[in-house]
């Protein structure tokens, strides 16, 4: 289980990394090779860049199916919980299980949904326009990421099930800032 | 009458708690599933499809810079440079949180990073100058909805995305607005500080605040980057959001060295979660728009609302408080999702510019950010200043009143918006 | 009895050719049936987008579309690719006698296996090209950026001409046009009209280099599935619709080219017919080097249509 955490919380972070760093240096790319600097000038635009954008496409779509997972468990999904959160305990905890089964019978579904998907695409010859990859290997986020999801909820309906504790993102708060000493030296100069 | 189902079933879902996200999807599903003919494949497609597209790059992009600002020590840098230049005047160091957020928000995507970062730098400094905590509470939950509307904001591309309207047009649409509602609240706060007779600072020289400049250029000049980068042709609305992101890191790591390396995985983490979070939404707002297009629910309703003849003064009194109510559930992605594509059809009918009516749903959004039940800046502000939900309600009042008529100035003034865009784009 | 609903998505506008067209159909084929069969018609990409319309086609979510012909090489069809080569059709004749001989009835064949049936081919119309500066030789494209649509065979093609090809997603065109992100671009009159492109570049060059075009398809187990008398009524509301669609095509580049002019915003060249034949022999070697993907024998054949008219 904790290599799978692991696993998650890699990937998700280096596709980010990797598609910020991607669109940068197309972006370099593109202003240096625009610069009349003779011979400099047609090498770089002998580099063909013009995959980078569908390249970071796909990466953040990958990186969003699966940080959706990891946002499960961490419970960073936002939900309307005013209501649910007047009412008595036994029925509030009643009304979140549903809620969790709910999330998990959704992305149940819409694994099954992307994996028949999937597979229709596999039998077929699309490509996509620009990396010409298989678009079933790009499409394969959907069912992975939708699986992984639904065995996410289940996990979070057990441990509140069990102990009663659902992990709670805090959107309030801001690691970074909370070196006080460093602030009230700041404070203090100004 | 499916369209009443339709919501009814939404708003259902929603109330017991679950994500929006989710009540969002399963709405499409059992619909699709019951009523229609429509190939249920095509919801698998539509997950796929909902986000791809570059525009929506943005938004993992902006928020990964917003995270490196926030952990870069940015904002206090920021906050120290305006307290130089405004801390002697009646509330201080009140009036340097005001413009420390706008600053803040020029470059920076989010409200919540925005009250979270000039907030946890303002709020313990002013407590310790003897300002009472209510006081500084209401200043930074409202000047931090700036983050939405100064320049670059995530908000802004879910709606462009949404509409298929201009983002650079959007972006500096808020400029104006932004510096006005910046001096509206300002004027506020030194109002309520002259009447209570608050802490004033010692005026500082020039040298300090040239120092104090020069310490912030740094962050400051992200703004000269996103624009300047933009108008000058060097990258797109899309890229700008990409360079800003690897600079902010630059600046993090290299220049302010507030943060080393050793923290940079834990900010790409955070930032990928909260968009994996905001993309979820995303895509299954596209897919529930889609399902209410294929029903005819958007054109139906368009129809309606015009035979209404409510004019474009009408119109656009009860879209606000259509919003305003909305607010009080939802967080503004959603609305934004939701609301647009059925409001633009008949925005566009009545005449109403796309960026006009964009930057008075985000003054909108900022309104319901501030208030309960739903209001993320009264909860970052609650959890800094350890106040209570019920005491900052009554503490932001002031500074609510003063934004809910910047809101009226907004949506009755289009000029104000559209005069910088149209400069540019004309 | 309810009648047979055809969704007919898009993604164009509702003004420009193929909505025109569009509408023509949905109106002929309303008519020609009696009401038997029903065209909803969606513009506008309000059910299906550009990337999502052929997956939702074959899925049978929508009846038929109009999609871009560059729109099928993804699909595994690459010849279509064909559609994109510079200056393979030298002249609108050429054209037509290949949509609509016996060229373009085995191209659409090849779609067939897809579950797609093509049911006509639907002009935008002849591309020029645009910049800041004048274009008047291939020279004059040394080093330029210039926004294509994402096609190997138009990157090929800027390629050969020294320029810089730059993907861009349609949304973002004016802007880069505008600040300088790109510095030209290539598209038909009527789109660089009507999305006000023309506010933000110089020069244009009616080169007539290239073409964009559609193919209207529908689901072929839909259509196959038809009463043969509807469908033999919505085939002759397809071929009224099809005349109409061209020639709307035809007269908004004319129209526009003219708007373009009185508006005194851009300079047009227009290249003389020894110019043209310039262009053209600057660009053949794309044809070549294109032969790989699109298929040696497709390119001959069509070279050979030219070659019946004239061009060598
Ligand atoms: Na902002
Ligand atoms: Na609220």
């Amino acid at each position: 289980m904790k290599y799978l955490d692991h696993l998650e919380e890699w990937l998700i972070a280096s596709l980010m990394a990797m598609a910020t760093f991607l669109i940068f240096l197309a972006v370099v790319h593109r202003y240096a090779s625009g610069l009349p600097i003779p011979w400099v000038q047609d090498e770089l635009i002998k580099i063909n860049s013009s995959w980078a954008q569908e390249l970071c496409i796909y990466m953040f779509v990958w990186m969003a199916k699966f940080g959706a997972a990891y946002g499960v468990r961490v419970g960073i999904h936002v939900g309307v919980d005013v209501l649910i959160n007047k009412l008595s305990t036994p029925w509030r905890n009643k009304f979140i299980i549903f809620g969790l089964l709910a999330g998990a019978i959704f992305t149940g579904v819409i694994g099954t949904l992307g994996a028949r998907f999937v597979w229709g695409i596999a039998h077929t010859d699309a490509v996509s326009a620009d990396l010409e990859i298989p678009m079933w290997i790009v499409y394969l986020a959907v069912p992975l990421g939708s699986y992984l999801m639904s065995f996410r909820f289940l996990q979070v309906t057990w441990q509140f099930v069990k102990n009663g504790e659902l992990p709670k993102h805090d959107h309030a708060h801001v690691d970074g800032v909370e070196d006080a000493a460093d602030l009230e030296h700041i404070g203090a100069k100004a | 009458m499916n369209a009443l189902i339709i919501f009814v079933l939404l708003f259902a879902l929603m109330l017991t708690g679950m994500p929006i996200s989710i009540s969002l999807g399963l709405t499409v599903l059992t619909f699709l599933f019951t009523m229609t003919h429509v190939p249920i494949e095509s919801v698998a497609l539509k997950l796929f499809t909902g986000i791809e597209n570059f525009e929506i790059m943005a938004i993992p992009f902006f928020l990964l810079a917003g995270t490196f600002l926030t952990h870069g020590g940015v904002a206090k840098r920021m906050i120290k440079f305006a307290t130089t230049m405004v801390g002697h005047w009646h509330g201080g160091i009140g009036l340097a949180g005001v413009i420390g957020c706008a600053l803040f928000a020029s470059v920076c995507g989010s409200s919540v990073a925005t009250v979270a970062a000039i907030g946890s730098v303002v709020l313990p400094e002013m407590v310790k100058q003897g300002f009472p905590r209510k006081f500084g509470a209401g200043v930074i939950a409202t000047s931090g909805a700036l983050g939405i509307l100064m320049l670059p904001s995530v908000i802004k591309v879910i709606y462009a995305v949404s509409t298929n309207t201009s983002i650079g047009a959007l972006f500096i649409a808020g400029l104006i607005p932004g510096i006005i509602l910046t001096a509206m609240l300002c004027l506020t706060t030194w109002n309520i500080a002259r009447k209570n007779n608050y802490p004033r600072l010692p005026k500082a020289s020039w040298r300090e605040r040239w120092d104090a400049f020069r310490d912030c250029a740094w962050g400051l000049f992200l703004v000269v980057i996103v624009i300047g980068g933009i108008f000058s042709g060097i990258f797109t609305a899309t890229e700008a959001a990409a360079m800003s992101a690897v600079y902010a890191f630059l600046v993090s790591i290299f220049v302010y060295k507030d943060m080393t390396m050793k923290g940079v995985p834990k900010v790409l983490l955070d930032s990928a979660a909260m968009s994996a979070m905001l993309l979820y939404i995303i895509t299954n707002a596209t897919l529930f728009s889609f399902l209410m297009t294929s029903e005819n629910v958007p054109q139906a309703l368009t129809e309606i609302i015009l035979h209404m003849g409510l004019g474009t003064v009408g119109f656009l009194l009860v879209v606000n408080v259509l919003l305003l109510v909305a607010g009080n559930v939802m967080e503004p992605s959603s609305i934004i999702l939701i609301m647009a594509p059925i409001l633009i059809p008949v925005a566009a009918k009545l005449g109403i510019n796309p960026i006009h009516f964009g930057i008075m749903m985000i003054v909108n959004m900022e309104v319901g950010m501030c208030h309960p039940p739903v209001g993320l800046n009264l909860y970052v502000a609650s959890s800094i200043t350890k106040m209570g939900i019920t005491e900052l309600t009554k503490a932001v009042m002031p500074w609510l009143l003063t934004m809910l008529v910047f809101l009226v100035v907004i949506t009755y003034l289009p000029q104000i918006t559209l005069w910088l865009p149209n400069l540019f784009y004309k | 009895q309810a009648p047979i609903v055809i969704k007919f998505s898009h993604v164009v506008a509702q003004d420009t050719p193929k909505g025109q067209g569009a509408q023509r159909f949905k109106e002929l084929a309303e008519k020609a049936t009696n009401g038997r069969v029903k065209v909803e018609v969606y513009p506008n990409s309000q059910l299906y987008k550009d990337k999502e319309e052929l997956e939702a086609l074959q899925m049978g979510a929508v009846q038929m579309l109009a999609p871009s012909l560059s729109k099928f090489g993804p699909l595994g069809i690459r010849e279509f690719e064909v559609f994109d080569l510079p200056y393979i059709f030298p002249s609108n004749a050429v054209l037509t006698r290949v949509t609509e001989g016996p060229i373009g009835k085995e191209l659409f064949k090849k779609l067939e296996p897809k579950g797609i049936t093509g049911l006509a081919y639907w002009d935008n119309g002849f591309k020029v090209m645009s910049a800041n500066k004048p274009l008047k030789t291939t020279a004059d494209f040394k080093g330029l950026k210039m926004r294509i649509q994402s096609s190997k065979v138009l990157d090929a093609q800027m390629r050969t001409l020294g320029a810089n090809p730059q993907v861009l997603p349609f949304s973002e065109v004016y802007q880069a046009l505008q600040s300088g992100v790109v510095d030209g671009g290539e598209n038909t009159p009527s789109n660089i009209y009507t999305q006000k492109m023309y506010e933000v570049q110089k020069y244009l060059t009616t080169s007539g280099h290239g073409y964009i075009g559609y193919a209207v398809v529908v689901n072929k187990k839909f259509w196959d599935g038809l009463p043969a008398d509807i469908r033999t009524a919505l085939e002759a509301a397809m071929r009224d619709a099809t005349k109409y669609a061209n020639a709307v095509a035809q007269q908004d580049n004319e129209k526009a080219l003219e708007a373009i002019r009185k508006s005194g915003k851009t300079t047009i060249y227009k290249l003389s017919d020894a110019e043209k034949a310039d262009w053209r022999k600057a660009l053949l070697p794309v044809q070549k080097q294109m032969e790989g993907r699109i298929g040696k024998d497709l390119i001959a054949a069509v070279n050979k249509e030219a070659a019946m008219q004239g061009y060598k």
